[in-house]
């Protein structure tokens, strides 16, 4: 039946677009691309971070622009004043970058929504930890969801990657990564909202956090010594000028593909659904709205599971390469306090 | 009995470990071995463009540098699996 009104849809949708005079077609065809260019620009300045909160008022063509606090310190003498906007055709004026010695601590929406994120999570968490400590079971929905969040988080991820020994320590840093992803992830699908998570800097600085935790993870469990052995590559001296930038360089390729992973999948759900939506305008066509409508709405739906999923994608990675390092300097334990006798071979190699 | 004691330890988490850890933590070290390759090709020729850049030597660190990087990396992944066939 379902697929039957969608069939329906489409089809009906097709005969409208068809019936279309001829003659209106040249006209259309001028201005569509201005409109198709249109629909892109709004998509991007959409998804795209920004210096102003715009509160669309439903029902009208009305925004209302709240502007947010724009905190520029000037590295050297000057370096913050205003130049000509280069893409702005001659208007417009745009604030030099940090390459340029201006360091930009404005107050973004994304910002905001970070922000907005870590209260609600606070709160949240506050209000559904706070139970009656003379009971053990937890009552109600939302403490019972944190507390199989919580549980499978560390059940699953951390003791399942890490270890159970070594597992339980990392459990705080996961759980604030999960929560605080899911609830930036979430909250970008409510309207007037933004997706914080689909702003590479943010996903970057999260990937950040869990590089330097992998790190201090591998020298807590290596020692500095062991850690630093490690980043020799295990070859001769004389090629250390060489290998080191190499080994370096290769602890950046986990965190860049959490970074890439998040973001990609963030924003690339809103952009679809915003293109489902934007076709009615690009085909100039209500009847469009009979078939995009739904599928946007379907996207939507999967945008929720992804929310999730993105989530425990990113809570699991990191706890797999927190349980990877911290094996790695276990095994360099073992080359030392076992002896070079029968192990030699299997300890050189992680040292 | 003081002997057994740090092997009991070390098969204790590893039962707990699930089948994605379990094989990532047997894969890493081919993984890295894999990286040595690759990575000492892109440090080398990196690493040559932007001193060319700064030096302006332009083309010559840029071809020693990849040249140097590609032998380093070759010989840091068959260094590697050399140690890791051994170790089998």
């Amino acid at each position: 039946m379902r697929k039957a009104m969608v069939l329906f849809a489409c089809l009906f949708a097709g005969a409208v677009w068809a019936s279309d005079p001829a003659g209106e077609h040249g006209y259309a065809n001028e201005s569509k691309d201005a409109e198709g260019e249109d629909v892109a620009g709004y998509i991007l300045h959409h998804v795209a971070d920004s210096n102003e909160y715009e509160f669309e008022v439903p029902l009208s063509h009305n925004h209302i622009p709240i502007h947010l606090p724009q905190i520029l310190i000037p590295l050297s003498e000057g370096a913050c004043t205003p130049v000509a906007d280069p893409h702005g055709g001659g208007h417009g004026e745009v604030y030099p970058g940090l390459g340029a010695g201006c360091l930009d601590l404005s107050i973004t929406k994304h910002t905001v929504m970070m922000w907005l994120a870590a209260l609600l999570l606070i709160g949240s968490i506050l209000i559904w930890s706070n139970r009656d400590k003379t009971k053990l079971v937890p009552r109600g929905a939302g403490a019972n969801l944190f507390e199989m969040l919580v549980l499978f988080v560390r059940d699953e991820l951390a003791i399942k990657n890490i270890g159970k020994e070594e597992g339980p320590r990392y459990v705080p840093y996961l759980l604030t990564a999960f929560f605080f992803i899911l609830f930036m992830n979430l909250l970008g699908l409510f309207p007037w909202m933004a997706t914080a998570t689909g702003n590479i800097a943010v996903t970057c600085g999260l990937a950040l956090c869990t590089f330097f935790v992998t790190q201090a993870a591998g020298i807590r469990a290596a020692g500095i010594g062991g850690y630093l052995k490690h980043l020799t590559g295990g070859v001769a001296p004389w090629l250390w000028p060489i290998m080191i930038p190499v080994e370096f360089l290769g602890l950046f390729t986990k965190p860049f593909a959490l970074t890439i992973r998040l973001f990609a999948n963030m924003l690339a759900g809103h952009i679809v659904i915003f293109f489902l939506l934007g076709l009615i305008f690009m085909l100039r066509n209500p009847a469009v709205a009979l078939v995009s409508v739904p599928f946007a709405f379907g996207i939507y739906l999967l945008e929720l599971f992804v929310a999730f999923v993105q989530a425990y994608v990113f809570t699991m990675l990191s706890a797999l390469f927190i349980g990877m390092s911290v094996a790695m300097g276990h095994h360099h334990d073992e080359h030392h306090e076992g002896g070079a006798s029968h192990d030699h071979g299997k300890a050189h190699h992680v040292g | 009995m003081a002997d057994q004691e740090p092997r009991k330890q070390e098969d204790a988490p590893g039962s707990e470990l699930g089948e994605t850890a379990r094989q990532m933590r047997a894969a890493e070290p081919y993984i890295s071995a894999v990286w040595k390759l690759v990575g000492g090709a892109v440090v080398g020729v990196l690493g040559g463009y932007f001193l060319d850049r700064w030096l302006g030597t332009s083309p010559w660190l840029l071809l020693g540098l990849s040249l140097v990087g590609i032998g380093v990396g070759f010989y840091g992944f068959l260094h590697a699996m050399a140690r890791l066939g051994k170790r089998k």
